[in-house]
């Protein structure tokens, strides 16, 4: 929708600022631009006309981590995310389009193929320093200026992505009647193959079959740069591979996809085919977190003093309110001492690929959730997302924390569990 | 606004990217949490005070104000560029410099949020009293300029009562420093003055807070009521009960529901009002206040009071009210939000006649109030896109100060003036009134660089009045209400006690019997050039630096009247020559007091009192006599007699005139009336008492004071056996000072010193008034005030000039009282510079006028003395009161 559609509700700010109290992006920089009182002040000026579209609201629309800290400070609970989507979406229309985008959104994400291709390009030119390669192909370039800082992020792409492994079909599981979709995340795929196995193995103990499916990109993504166009594209790629099943429960282990798909729904009107079969569809999507708190816990046997602490991809606590489940898990754990990390839902600047183009902004977040980690005295750090598993990675890195980070699934898992904990 | 020279420098001064200017800048920086809007030129993020120092030079050379922004919560429009110019956005500097609890302060950079402090302080077991219910967004910077208040502030007081020192950017860029770790400035109040003045002064870059332990236990109770007067008048019947909780909140129907709709914080929906009522100190006794708490609410019509049983109710019970602003949001985009304050218990009317206004005017609303201060915060819902709507509003804002007004109110009692209520200004001042605190701007920013059309209303006088006091002669300062006669005022002669200096001309005394009277009297000294000195009891007319010229007496010994005394509402307003006796007997009638034992109690004067700022240890628990002032009306250097402050609790209508004259010492005028908030009389004064060395007593000292027990003071003066007295007193409920001492002689024991008997204490005379009397017998009387933790260390240091001295050591205030018979010039430099280097000051609140020609009795210049001497010139440009008597300066 074009942003005039959302006049009433961003009339509805009354500029108390309590979206202050933590904005991620408010607290490293302190500007009103920076933060939902102002972007919406910009959005209620445009539409007001008292200010022209013009590159000076990039970076107010683009620097928003859409982490959604604001709404659940907000007491008429405005989406901001939602409407800084939209006006992301207009900006693209009116002021302009970056080619790199359509790269990413019409030629890669739609496939994965391509993608992993992409990926292992970046691998090889990552692991030999050959990185000209992975510059040339332009996977992660397409963010602009930022790219050359950001590429420090990723230390090291594994060698080999999920699906180099596993092979989209049916796997016979040890439950008694569910069949489960496993939806594979680009992220997890690329970035943590390790717990996309984990996760596999989990929901094999839970489902009577679990299907790895040949999904392609969720699609958040390009929401999340504006191209609606491109987000329903995929969606329905998506909604049309898993008609031709029937699964009880769909799964991903990436909160951010998890999320998303819950959301299918809102990207068609009413009225369109696509948004019933986006309901039903939504309706059987879990993250895995939701799963595995009501699975059966792994014994590990470690001896090695593991010290636990959780955070919260915003995407999980905000986007689909599952703060308990992961804290519910790691205290389960036999050997593993669970510690609060405070500010554990503040987002931790990875927000996708936000840190590819606003590299010093998305380390200065990152600096204050290390500073909160080492608070705690953990050695593991735990999340669901692979995109917070990317940026805490390279946080602990930066901070030189002895801790090691990983996805919760890992964890779950009894074959992993152990050697994550050694 | 493109000044390109003044770009360029601004971003030589905080670097490139930290200058934002353009359409988004406009656009976001035009705002704050009022319905205010600005046009800022460029905005800056400075990170320290040599940064903003820098901009405010570079904005004046360019010739644009700078208005200072923290977190941009502000509810009045107190900080939004009113004429565009620079925003200096304090945003970035959040940090926490020290927090050192052996001292109870901790100093911050001034954009660090209330929240975030307060964060700080918990693991320590401390905590700043100031909460607004915005804390988690609003700075602390944010706060002293607004003087912000909060729940708690009913029982701990506002910004001000726990502010200890500043640093401060002038409007011409100096940086200066107000106050510090030690309790009471030297000279004027400027800390004071300068709490509450939004911006207009000074912009603060860090702040030096009072810290406090936490209280052993917390009740926190919800009560429930059908009729919205019922839980006004529980309100005013707790308070009468001499019971001060912590909080006494009180929400209506509409915002009961509103919360319930966004948090469910548990408040019962079909209720008419709840009061949220919180009770915190020691253990023992607690339950018992809550008990009588109970039974009054239920004497007053409650339908049920409850208790939060656990940690988390108690959090979901506060976090409804500290969302009830926002909650209400959801019913309408907008929202206007009046902040008045009447005498409690005029909160009855009060509510009908808002509700008679708002239901007139046709807008939705609902009342959130902070309830026992008698602040109530209307809330009128509205959409500011329709621009009729917004005008009724504002009016309908109007009518509801009006009537608070009318029901001896203020026009705001923490959200500030800002320009939201500059033109409300008038319905509680009036010209004379806004003319003086004009000339504080005039005397502090004269060019009105920092923060300008915020506070004070344009004036509206026309004839060349405008240009204020200091071009006119004084002919033409006669106010509306008395016309100058133009005659010299014939005096009789006074009959009341001799003066001791040989400057005062005793037979010319002028004796005024009434404030009109005394305007005539002033205006007639300029004319014909004579220096005043205004004199209540005449014990301490001796008191400051010497004056060149000859003073003539100008008493008090009349203005005795009871002006009016409402024991409900606990204040009292009194003529300022009234004796501190007669005031206590008067109170004593309706079992009430003023806990203010200032030394020479005996024969002195409320209008002295509080022109020395005089007070005892006790100022530990309630205050210092500023503290305590409601409001008070003097006659100025210009002949006309100005109100200030007024009857209410909480008041934040313009500067702090009130703060600024207690402790004045007549330079600046003649304190005709005063209004005081009184308390009730406490159930025992005692005294838990042990003898032992200076060491054993700091120890004892500094467990107690950073423990959970309340003492009103703790003390120690030499025992006639050689050794060291300690005095700890407590006054309140027989079971909590009962508990109290209990505790305080466990810790006296385990510091190794002697228990002695305990000591019922009078109650008015308390247990220092001998030891006073003792000190001020002597030639000398030298006072000297330290951050609390190194007062022991200091007498230590000093034993040998306090050798043989009466002397008094107050170890929770920071002060040391010593009378002595000589002090050798040395003796005196050295105080001055070892206090100075310590944090704190030295003063000779006595001394013979030989060594006083010789030395300042307020110790050696300070750079913000210069702000004092442009005050007393702005505001008394005739000389005519008290000519040399502040703090002499060679800094212009």
């Amino acid at each position: 929708m074009p942003i005039e559609a959302h006049y009433d509700e961003i009339a509805r700010c009354n500029r108390c600022g309590f979206c202050q109290t933590a904005c991620p992006v408010f607290r490293s920089t302190g500007r009103e631009a920076g933060v939902a009182r102002g972007r919406i002040a910009l959005l209620r000026a445009i539409i007001e006309k008292r200010i022209d579209w013009s590159a000076d609201l990039e970076d107010p629309l683009f620097a928003c981590l859409l982490c959604g800290a604001c709404t659940a400070h907000c007491f008429p609970a405005l989406p901001t995310a939602d409407l800084i989507t939209d006006a992301r979406s207009d900006y693209l229309d009116r002021v302009g389009r970056k080619p790199l985008h359509r790269l990413l959104f019409d030629h890669l994400l739609p496939y994965p193929k391509r993608l992993r291709l992409a990926a292992r390009a970046a691998a090889l030119g990552k692991r030999t320093g050959m990185s000209n390669i992975a510059k040339a192909l332009g996977l992660l370039r397409f963010l602009g200026r930022d790219f050359p800082k950001a590429e420090e992020i990723v230390a090291q792409f594994p060698a080999q992505a999920f699906r180099d492994k596993v092979a989209p079909g049916e796997f016979p599981g040890r439950g008694e009647s569910l069949r489960i979709g496993y939806f594979v995340g680009c992220g997890v795929d690329i970035m943590a193959p390790v717990a996309a196995e984990a996760t596999l193995r989990l929901l094999q103990t839970v489902g009577k079959t679990v299907t790895v499916l040949d999904n392609g990109c969720c699609g958040l993504p390009a929401l999340t740069y504006g191209d609606r166009k491109a987000a329903r594209r995929l969606a329905a790629q998506n909604l049309d591979l898993l008609a031709s099943h029937s699964f009880d429960l769909v799964v991903t282990d990436c909160s951010s996809c998890a999320s998303y798909l819950k959301k299918y729904p809102q990207l068609f009107d009413e009225g369109d085919r696509r948004r019933e079969q986006a309901v039903a569809f939504a309706a059987k999507v879990r993250d895995f977190v939701e799963v595995a708190a009501k699975a059966e816990r792994p014994r590990t046997t470690s001896s090695a003093r593991v010290v636990a602490t959780y955070h919260d991809p915003c995407h999980a606590s905000r986007g689909q309110k599952i703060t308990k489940d992961p804290r519910d898990v790691l205290r389960s754990l036999p050997g593993v001492e669970y510690r609060e990390l405070p500010e554990a839902d503040w987002c931790c600047g990875g927000a996708g690929s936000y840190a590819m183009g606003h590299y010093d902004l998305a380390r200065q977040i990152l600096e204050r959730k290390m500073a909160n980690v080492a608070r705690t005295g953990a050695n593991l750090l735990v999340t669901s997302c692979p995109a917070c598993i990317l940026q805490l990675s390279y946080g602990v890195r930066l901070a030189k924390l002895p801790v090691r980070v990983c996805h919760i699934s890992e964890l779950c898992s009894p074959a992993e569990a152990g050697a994550v904990c050694e | 606004m493109a000044n390109q020279q003044l770009l360029t420098d601004l971003r030589r001064i905080v670097g490139r990217g930290q200058v934002e200017t353009g359409p988004v800048a406009a656009a976001t920086y035009s705002y704050d949490a009022s319905l205010a809007l600005g046009e800022p030129g460029t905005v800056v993020f400075p990170t320290d005070a040599a940064q903003v120092a820098a901009v405010v030079k570079a904005a004046a050379a360019a010739g644009v104000p700078c208005t200072a922004r923290g977190f941009g919560t502000n509810l009045s429009g107190g900080s939004i560029p009113a004429r565009g110019g620079v925003v200096v956005c304090l945003s970035r500097m959040n940090r926490i410099v020290s927090i050192d609890p052996a001292r109870r302060c901790a100093t911050v950079q001034a954009g660090l949020t209330n929240l975030d402090l307060q964060n700080a302080l918990a693991p320590l077991g401390f905590f700043y009293a100031p909460d607004p219910a915005s804390q988690k967004v609003s700075t602390l910077g944010g706060n002293i300029g607004e003087n912000s208040g909060g729940p708690h502030c009913l029982k701990y007081g506002v910004t001000s009562n726990h502010v200890l020192g500043m640093q401060v950017v002038l409007a011409d860029g100096e940086i200066v420093r107000l106050g510090e770790a030690a309790f009471d400035p030297l000279g004027l109040d400027l800390r004071g003055l300068f709490i509450g003045s939004e911006g207009t002064f000074g912009i603060v870059t860090e702040v030096t807070v009072r810290i406090m332990p936490k209280s052993e236990s917390i009740i926190t109770m919800l009560a429930v009521y059908d009729r919205l007067g019922d839980a006004a008048r529980s309100v005013a019947g707790i308070i009468a009960r001499g019971i001060v909780p912590a909080t006494l909140e009180m929400m209506d129907s509409p915002v009961i529901n509103a919360v319930e709709d966004s948090i469910r914080a548990g408040y019962p929906r079909d209720a008419a009002a709840v009061l949220i009522i919180e009770v915190e100190g020691p253990a023992a006794g607690l339950k018992e206040q809550a008990a009588k708490i109970q039974e009054v609410c239920l004497a007053n019509g409650c339908r049920n009071i409850r208790e939060a049983k656990d940690a988390a109710e108690r959090d979901q019970l506060w976090a409804g009210r500290r969302g009830a602003f926002g909650a209400i949001a959801r019913i309408a985009p907008n929202y206007l939000v009046a902040d008045c304050s009447v005498p409690r218990t005029r909160l009855p009317e009060a509510l009908e006649r808002v509700a008679a206004i708002v239901a007139r005017y046709e807008f939705k609303a609902g009342n959130v109030l902070h309830a026992g201060d008698g602040n109530l915060h209307p809330l009128l819902l509205f959409d500011a896109r329709n621009h009729e709507h917004l005008e009724r509003v504002h009016h309908a804002g109007r009518e509801i100060m009006e009537a608070c007004v009318a029901l001896g109110g203020t026009i705001t009692g923490e959200h500030g003036v800002g320009v939201e209520k500059l033109e409300a200004m008038r319905l509680i001042f009036n010209d004379d009134d806004l003319d003086f605190q004009r000339s504080l701007r005039r005397a502090i920013d004269p060019a009105e660089r920092l923060n300008p059309g915020k506070v004070i209303p344009a004036p509206t006088r026309s004839s060349g009045q405008a240009g204020g006091e200091s071009g006119r002669s004084p002919m033409e300062c006669g106010s509306e209400a008395t016309a100058f006669a133009g005659a010299r005022t014939s005096v009789p002669p006074t009959a009341g006690a001799a003066l001791p200096h040989s400057t005062h001309s005793e037979e010319k005394s002028l004796l005024p019997s009434d404030a009109a009277e005394a305007c005539e009297m002033v205006r007639a000294a300029a004319t014909s050039g004579t220096a005043l000195l205004p004199v209540g009891g005449g014990r301490r007319a001796e008191y400051g630096n010497v004056s060149s010229r000859e003073l003539t007496p100008l008493r008090t010994d009349k203005l005795t009247a009871t002006v009016e005394h409402d024991p409900p509402n606990q204040f009292i307003t009194v003529g300022a020559g009234l004796r501190w006796a007669k005031l206590q007997e008067i109170l004593a009638a309706d079992r009430q007091w003023l806990p203010v034992r200032p030394p020479l109690a005996d024969g002195c004067t409320v209008g002295g009192m509080v022109a020395l700022a005089a007070c005892g240890p006790e100022r530990y628990r309630f205050g210092a006599v500023r503290d305590r002032l409601l409001g008070l009306r003097f006659v100025s250097g210009a002949g006309r007699l100005i109100a200030a402050g007024g009857k209410v609790v909480k008041n934040v209508a313009g500067y702090d005139v009130t703060r600024l004259i207690a402790g004045s010492a007549g330079t600046l005028g003649l304190i005709t009336e005063l209004t005081f908030n009184v308390l009730s009389i406490p159930e025992v004064s005692r005294a838990a008492v042990a003898r032992g060395s200076l060491a054993q007593v700091a120890v004892a000292a500094g467990e107690l004071l950073t423990s959970n027990v309340e003492p009103a003071f703790v003390t120690v003066a030499p025992d006639t056996a050689g050794g060291w007295r300690l005095a700890v007193g407590f006054e309140g409920f027989e079971t909590t000072v009962k508990w109290q001492i209990d505790r305080c002689r466990s810790v006296q024991q385990r510091a190794g010193l002697t228990v002695a008997d305990d000591v019922n204490y009078p109650v008015y005379d308390g247990l220092h008034a001998g030891t006073f009397t003792e000190i001020f017998a002597r030639p000398f009387v030298l006072r000297v005030d330290l951050p609390p933790d190194v007062v022991t260390a200091f007498v230590t240091q000093f034993e040998r000039v306090v050798a043989g001295a009466s002397l008094l050591v107050d170890l929770a205030c920071g002060r040391v009282s010593a009378g002595v018979d000589r002090l050798a010039d040395g003796d005196w430099t050295a105080v001055c510079a070892a206090a100075a280097k310590a944090g704190g000051h030295a003063i000779l609140e006595k001394a013979p006028a030989e060594f006083k020609q010789r030395y300042d009795v307020f110790g050696p210049p300070r750079p913000e003395w210069r702000l004092i001497q442009r005050i007393k010139r702005e505001t008394d440009p005739h000389d005519i009161f008290c000519p040399g008597r502040g703090p002499r300066t060679n800094a212009h």
